[in-house]
């Protein structure tokens, strides 16, 4: 069948209204082969069972029911009146027009959530008209330190920073986990590794700073534009460098290319020094104190590589600031996602019958089942509700 | 620690209210009780009156009696019984019952908790992000409807870490030590009547930007039992109370999910294995209430053939269920939601969702002080299960503790108990002259910064 190239997916959306519904639209009509039908001959065969995408949208719909059925919280609508106190006279019947309004109210939760977000898409759509219908919701996402609490001076500065490392921190832990979970054979070295790491990135700012300097020699030289090129590419260089060299332990080793190479090395000297010391918190941690009790006492094993633990390096002070001082996130934000890690496995089918592994799926309405026996009992249910 | 209570109190003008209700307002039951001070002189000390456990509904029974709150006890008969709840998805949003609720039990002149909201704090426990319209509202209703002199609205899973976690953990520590309040870090998980919700928290304060939801609570699974034997047993669905109560006395979290379901099943066609004719284990009899003689279920360990017998009519006085599959599946839930079709991943792939917000550097803290609260974990076998699943989940070097208070129901309680007696919350509570001078957005702001990060 040609469609001129157009290839038509089958939506698997229906809506329900009392008495009519959306169907999505795919393969032949039954109503219009009804009325005029083309070819008597096979018309059985023509006549055919329900589509996968129907089955499925039937299933899809069927499990949308059922989760909300779940979800309720009671079988029935109770409308339970509330009782008259005993005894006490309603004295007070006086309240404020917030209370009043607040009482009155019949908004259930899914009223008040739909307003919730349609406020924030008027926010994204119109900020300056929403920023005036917004009071509590918006300023505490945007100032939290308009606050008259009386909280030193970093605050402002831990507001606008918190902007740079929450993005920045993501990338950082994806990528440690990928090499974390790939190395779990070198993990005796790492705990060096891990010390070593803090010092590394201080190197690497180090390097990337020399190399500026280096560009900027280059310029008085005249020679722009491949000076840039040069440092830029070193930029890149010593970047893609670090998680590999994270295997390795001994930064010293590293080839020495340019004469950064120098200063790397004398940086890294210092600190693989004090990467001996079990301490992994930053020394200038507010946050979270230095441990100051004493050091556990030390055992001849301490030294094995086979034995020493790897900790991750500690974040800093910074980083848990923004953490700390973050917004919450709105109700639908914190809802547990659906991502591509949890769809990796297919999901698990049960017999709706007897709520064993769901082998067997009925034709007519792919309902799951486990084996004949139950097969037998659900096809008198599908029949009452689908028909034969 | 001590000094920064007085201190506080010096400074500030008037005197703090000397008795704070803490209420932790659950969907399913309210904990309340309060904290006083004993001497005027002295604010360390302080006694705890523990939470009276107060089922947070209005319950109608068959003979169309209401029960409204702690009413509820007088109730026998369960059959059939209707509930109001004021609290949806672990929010306040009926105030018209809540308020009913509230003012029964802690206002009204016969209250069995009686106190004077004009010298009283209130430190209240809310579920985290939730909606600022109803932040609002609370809000506005514990000042200017309730009038309470000060009050705090915190968000309960943090209230948590003001306890001696560690001696939770059993850490072996030198015997004299003095938990330092709050703890330095913890992940708590919160599994309750409307959600299950995932916190790490941080010297008492919560990591915002990686609290975690998870939609599966005590409701969705008594539900989902309630759909399970309607199916196959009797149709309970006017029965949620005697359902739930089935679900928390014969439920468990498997350890061995595969096995167990093929102990439980009865074979192809014609077949009956030999487990599920003795049993295997895991079948149970639930000998239904019958409103006369019996007003609560009873589980019994499964004798082959009397249920059948009792069906026939032989033994007529007992209505018994067989619970098999259902014992295990219905907790299951917390660990696949996807099994009933809900597109969300179980409980230790949230964790790792939620840890994949932080950076890594607080990742072996946060698994090694891993808290569960809420009437969930009491299923037997939820807290080895939910370690094994999050070590799987992790590299083998790593260690994974995870532990449950001895009574997880009022854990949070008590935890904001001792936050009550804590130098912090002077520090944030809001006093009604402030209120009303600065106005309710004010206040939601100051609540929804916390303590922010230097104090």
């Amino acid at each position: 069948m040609n469609n001129f190239g157009v290839i038509e997916v089958a939506s698997t959306k229906t809506k329900n209204a009392p008495g009519w519904a959306y169907v999505p639209d795919n393969g032949p009509s039954l109503a219009a082969a009804a009325l005029q039908p083309a070819n008597r001959k096979r018309a059985a065969r023509n006549q055919t069972a329900l589509s996968i995408s129907d089955v499925s949208a039937r299933q899809d719909t069927k499990i949308r029911k059922d989760l909300e059925a779940l979800d309720r919280d009671i079988h029935k609508d109770a409308n339970i009146t509330i009782p008259p106190k005993p005894g006490a006279s309603r004295a007070q019947n006086k309240h404020t027009p917030n209370v009043r309004k607040i009482l009155q109210s019949q908004k259930t939760f899914a009223n008040h959530l739909d307003d919730y977000q349609a406020l924030l898409l008027q926010a994204e759509t119109n900020p300056a008209m929403a920023a005036a219908l917004l009071n509590a919701a918006q300023s505490k996402a945007a100032t939290p330190t308009a606050v008259a609490r009386g909280s030193p001076a970093p605050s402002a500065s831990s507001a606008s920073a918190s902007a740079t490392p929450a993005i920045r921190a993501p990338t950082s832990t994806t990528t440690t986990t990928t090499t974390t979970s790939k190395r779990s054979a070198a993990l005796a070295k790492r705990a060096a590794a891990a010390a070593a790491k803090e010092s590394r990135e201080a190197a690497a700012a180090a390097a990337e700073k020399a190399a500026a300097e280096k560009a900027a020699a280059e310029k008085a030289a005249a020679e722009k534009a491949a000076a840039e090129e040069a440092a830029a590419k070193e930029a890149i260089k010593s970047e893609p460098e670090d998680p590999s060299s994270g295997n390795d332990v001994e930064m010293k080793d590293a080839p020495p290319t340019t004469e950064t190479a120098e200063t790397l090395s004398t940086a890294t000297g210092t600190p693989e020094a004090a990467a001996t010391q079990p301490q992994a918190y930053p020394a200038d941690g507010t946050i979270l104190p230095v441990y100051k009790k004493a050091p556990p006492t030390p055992h001849p094993g301490d030294t094995d590589s086979l034995l020493v633990s790897h900790v991750p390096p500690f974040p800093s002070d910074d980083e848990l600031r923004a953490l700390l001082t973050a917004p919450p996130l709105s109700y639908l934000e914190a809802r547990a996602g659906w991502g591509d890690d949890e769809a990796r496995y297919p999901v698990r089918m049960f017999c709706e019958v007897c709520g064993y592994w769901g082998r067997v799926r009925c034709i007519k309405c792919g309902a799951r089942v486990c084996a004949l026996d139950c097969l037998q009992a659900h096809r008198e249910e599908c029949v009452t509700r689908y028909g034969l | 620690m001590a000094g920064g209570g007085k201190a506080k109190r010096r400074s500030a003008g008037p005197a703090p209210p000397a008795t704070t209700l803490v209420i932790d307002n659950g969907a399913n039951t309210i904990k309340a009780g309060f904290v006083r001070d004993v001497n005027e002189g002295d604010s360390d000390q302080t006694a705890v009156d523990g939470p009276r456990i107060i089922p947070n509904c209005i319950a109608r029974d068959r003979h169309r009696r209401t029960f409204v709150g702690s009413d509820f006890e007088k109730c026998k008969d369960f059959g059939e019984i209707a509930f109001r709840r004021p609290v949806e998805k672990g929010f306040i949003v009926n105030w018209e019952v809540q308020k009913e609720i509230w003012e029964r039990e802690f206002f009204d002149s016969k209250a069995p908790q009686k106190c004077d909201p004009s010298e009283t704090r209130l430190i209240l426990a809310e579920q985290p992000n939730s909606l600022p319209a109803l932040q609002a509202h609370c809000d506005q209703m514990v000042y200017e409807e309730f009038g309470f002199a000060s009050y705090y609205r915190g968000i309960g899973p943090s209230f948590n870490a003001y306890q001696d976690i560690q001696g939770i953990f059993r850490t072996p520590r030198a015997p004299d030590t003095i938990a330092e309040l709050p703890a330095e870090v913890i992940l708590l998980i919160d599994s309750g009547y409307s959600h299950t919700t995932i916190t790490p928290i941080l010297q008492g304060r919560p990591l915002q930007p990686a609290i975690r939801r998870l939609d599966v609570g005590g409701r969705l699974m008594t539900n989902y039992l309630t759909r399970l034997l309607s199916v196959r047993h009797f149709d309970m669905r006017n029965d949620p109370y005697i359902v739930n109560e089935m679900k928390e006395s014969a439920c468990y979290v498997s350890l061995d999910f595969k096995g167990d379901l093929e102990k439980t099943w009865k074979g192809t066609r014609g077949e009956r294995r030999k487990d599920y004719l003795t049993g295997g284990g895991i079948a149970k009899d639930y000998v239904l209430p019958d409103s006369h003689t019996r007003f609560h279920g009873v589980v019994r360990e499964y004798e082959p053939g009397v249920s059948a017998r009792a069906r026939k009519g032989a033994i007529s006085t007992e209505d018994i269920l067989t619970l098999r599959s259902e014992r295990f599946v219905v907790p299951e839930l917390l660990f696949s939601p996807s099994d009933i079709g809900m597109r969300q991943p179980g409980l230790a792939d949230l964790v790792m969702q939620s840890l994949a917000a932080l950076p890594i550097g607080l990742w072996p803290s946060l698994l090694a002080n891993i808290v569960v609260v809420g009437g969930n974990s009491l299923f037997e076998g939820f807290v080895q299960r939910l370690q094994t699943e999050i070590a799987q989940r992790m590299p083998d070097s790593c260690t994974v503790r995870v532990v449950r208070p001895e009574d997880p129901i009022t854990s949070t309680w008590h935890g904001a108990a001792n936050f009550a007696r804590h130098e912090h919350a002077g520090k944030l509570a809001v006093t009604k002259q402030e209120y009303e001078e600065h106005g309710s957005g004010w206040v939601a702001r100051k609540f929804a910064m916390g303590l922010g990060v230097d104090s």
